[in-house]
């Protein structure tokens, strides 16, 4: 029974090279861990990883964190790892993108405080962050949001919002549903 | 997840070269509005739109502002009028057209197409009373547009309605002098009509379909036109070929029609009709950098109406079908790239400088998906001339297979070189030269029909 496992959050940082994700989920599954979801990205050089798996009965957070601690030592560049047990009432395992998802592209000049801006905008209209990224194209730094409208007050509202916002902080912002991103860039045609 | 990249392609797309949803257009079928009086007809006709439009226009605009799509037109199609009226004179196929009128005003809808008659096995005599009460149709409503097709490669092209035709554009014109001629604008000459397309003027809802439809017509010449300049940008130290554009331009057609799809399905599926078919055309707007004519003059050519235009409009006309069909489940059967002289502003201008002539024009529409379309001619130029011009580009439908049409616009007490302008997004132009005109009246007064192709014969 899987209530009857143990779920562990774990999370990975380490400078990038060729073996951490072997050597972490080799240790993972010497505890008799099951991964159920991973998520891996590379930043800048920087390698970060998190994942949720269960453990069997009684595994505890230290032994998981004593067990990555060897990995650790044996590793030539050192491998920062944050382990939290967690709450099986809490765990959401439907990762896909909601059905009310929209693309929010942000650009603008490079600057302090550019991200908290944008973030600041979402809280205030209770906007959630499902996933953010950050490029830099034609010299602008751009931020990428795919965001969750499902708990906004109202769309029309929000976006003349956005209006007034854009102008206030010299940002070009556009709020696309994520749906046409999909159409034009996938095979299959997203029908709800 | 999509990549950034692609995100940022996507926002371009939408954001920079207008990408937009040309026409939704819903077909209804009026088949069964017949009754015993022109009065009752009417009344059946106008409650039956009324009761399926009623939410339309609505729904389009609620969808678009969902996906920050414009959806430019919304658009009505209707069985074509001589079948539900045939028995009713002249007089009456007037007051169907001001029903249709008003339906089309109470649901808020911009045209309606459909006042259509298929003459091209022969005339009926409804067909003769529809053709009759064109002038006074189009020129007592606003939003009614009107087609006949007269050929088809199965069953030739019927001349006697050529004929009856040229003098109707005549009338159209004369009767609409204030306007420029504008009401011609609002009626087209086909072979092989599609009975299903969204376009207008063109615009019907065939026999063989569903009651009620949604179609969707989408365009985008300047996300092609961007896509194309990027390309040649990038790859301009490599030896970059057609092929390599034509796959560009397919990629974007795909792109294009995808949101077509989109959009279209979300309305068919918010007012609970069926889809139909999405036809990806590149239809031009008067804006700048929303135009046909420069994604020809993008392909290599300086001046449009040059040797090897006519090879790029084939090779665009192909990439865009190609893209498009992979993209939708149906696709209409106008897909493909619209030569609208007057609503293609670098087009209007080629015509202005005496690059682009009717006779060229002539041959691009042979590889193009539809025919001559919005060019004004001289309003000198007589009902015979017009007939013929009709017959040339009928007879190129005919042969090969494809829908062409005529719309040209004999601009009253205006000749070649002086400038018409009919307002929004039916543009402007320079009257264009007809070459020869008065020297085809023997050949129109043959009438009669041409035969239908020897591969007609197909069975």
């Amino acid at each position: 029974m899987p209530t009857l496992q143990e779920q562990f959050i774990i999370s990975i940082t380490s400078h990038d090279r060729v073996g951490i994700i072997y050597e972490v989920t080799r240790a993972i599954g010497s505890l008799g861990g099951n991964i159920a979801d991973i998520r891996q990205s590379v930043l800048c050089g920087y390698f970060s990883m998190i994942l949720l798996a269960s453990f069997p009965p009684k595994t505890t957070r230290r032994s998981i964190e004593g067990k990555l601690a060897e990995v650790d030592s044996n590793s030539e560049s050192a491998i920062e790892t944050v382990v939290r047990k967690a709450e099986n009432n809490v765990l959401s395992y439907n990762s896909s993108v909601p059905e009310n998802a929209y693309v929010l592209t942000a650009t603008g000049h490079d600057r302090i405080g550019f991200v908290a801006t944008i973030a600041l905008f979402c809280v205030q209209h209770n906007i959630n962050i499902i996933d953010l990224s950050t490029t830099v194209s034609n010299g602008a730094y751009v931020m990428i949001l795919i965001v969750d409208l499902n708990h906004i007050a109202s769309i029309c509202e929000m976006r003349r919002d956005l209006q007034k916002f854009t102008s206030e902080n010299d940002i070009t912002v556009v709020l696309q549903h994520y749906d046409i991103f999909r159409a034009v860039n996938e095979i299959n045609l997203p029908i709800r | 997840m999509i990549q950034p990249e692609e995100i940022l392609k996507t926002v371009d797309m939408i954001q920079k070269e207008n990408l937009d949803v040309r026409a939704v257009t819903m077909g209804i079928s009026l088949l069964d509005c017949r009754r015993a009086t022109i009065e009752l007809t009417c009344e059946a006709i106008e409650e039956k739109i009324k009761r399926h439009a009623a939410h339309f226009v609505e729904t389009c605009e609620a969808v678009s502002a969902e996906y920050s799509i414009p959806v430019v037109n919304k658009r009505i199609a209707v069985t074509p009028i001589a079948y539900v009226g045939a028995g009713f004179c002249a007089a009456d196929f007037v007051k169907i057209a001001t029903a249709l009128d008003n339906a089309a005003t109470a649901v808020s809808v911009d045209f309606l197409g459909g006042f259509s008659t298929d003459v091209s096995g022969g005339t009926l005599y409804g067909d003769r009373e529809l053709i009759a009460a064109i002038p006074d149709a189009l020129t007592s409503t606003k939003k009614v547009c009107a087609s006949i097709n007269v050929g088809t490669t199965r069953s030739g092209i019927n001349m006697d309605a050529v004929v009856l035709l040229g003098q109707t554009v005549k009338d159209l014109a004369e009767r609409s002098r204030d306007q420029g001629g504008f009401a011609a604008a609002k009626f087209v000459i086909f072979t092989n009509q599609p009975g299903d397309n969204p376009f207008m003027a063109g615009a019907i809802h065939g026999l063989g379909l569903p009651e009620v439809v949604i179609n969707v017509g989408v365009s985008g010449p300047g996300v092609i036109a961007r896509a194309l300049e990027r390309r040649i940008d990038q790859d301009s130290d490599r030896n970059l070929g057609l092929h390599d554009l034509a796959e560009e331009i397919k990629r974007t057609a795909f792109r294009v029609t995808r949101c077509g799809e989109l959009i279209g399905r979300r309305v068919a599926k918010a007012l609970d009709i069926p889809f139909g078919v999405v036809d990806l055309f590149l239809a031009p707007t008067p804006n700048v950098g929303d135009s046909v004519g420069e994604i020809i003059q993008i392909l290599g050519v300086d001046a449009i109406g040059a040797p090897g235009s006519t090879a790029i409009v084939a090779l665009l006309n192909d990439a865009v079908k190609k893209g498009g069909a992979f993209a939708s489940q149906s696709v209409g059967g106008l897909s493909g790239a619209f030569i609208p002289v007057c609503e293609d502003r670098v087009l209007a201008n080629a015509v202005r400088d005496e690059n682009l002539v009717l006779e060229k024009l002539e041959a691009m529409t042979s590889v193009c998906s539809v025919g001559l379309d919005m060019i004004a001619i001289p309003g000198s130029v007589d009902a015979a001339t017009i007939s013929a011009i009709i017959a040339d580009e009928m007879a190129i439908g005919m042969i090969n297979n494809k829908t062409t049409a005529v719309r040209v616009i004999p601009v009253p007490g205006k000749e070649a070189g002086e400038y018409v302008s009919f307002g929004g997004l039916f543009g402007e132009s320079t009257i264009a030269p007809v070459r020869n005109a008065g020297k085809s009246t023997r050949f129109i007064q043959f009438a009669g029909k041409i035969p239908a192709p020897i591969h007609s014969l197909r069975n």
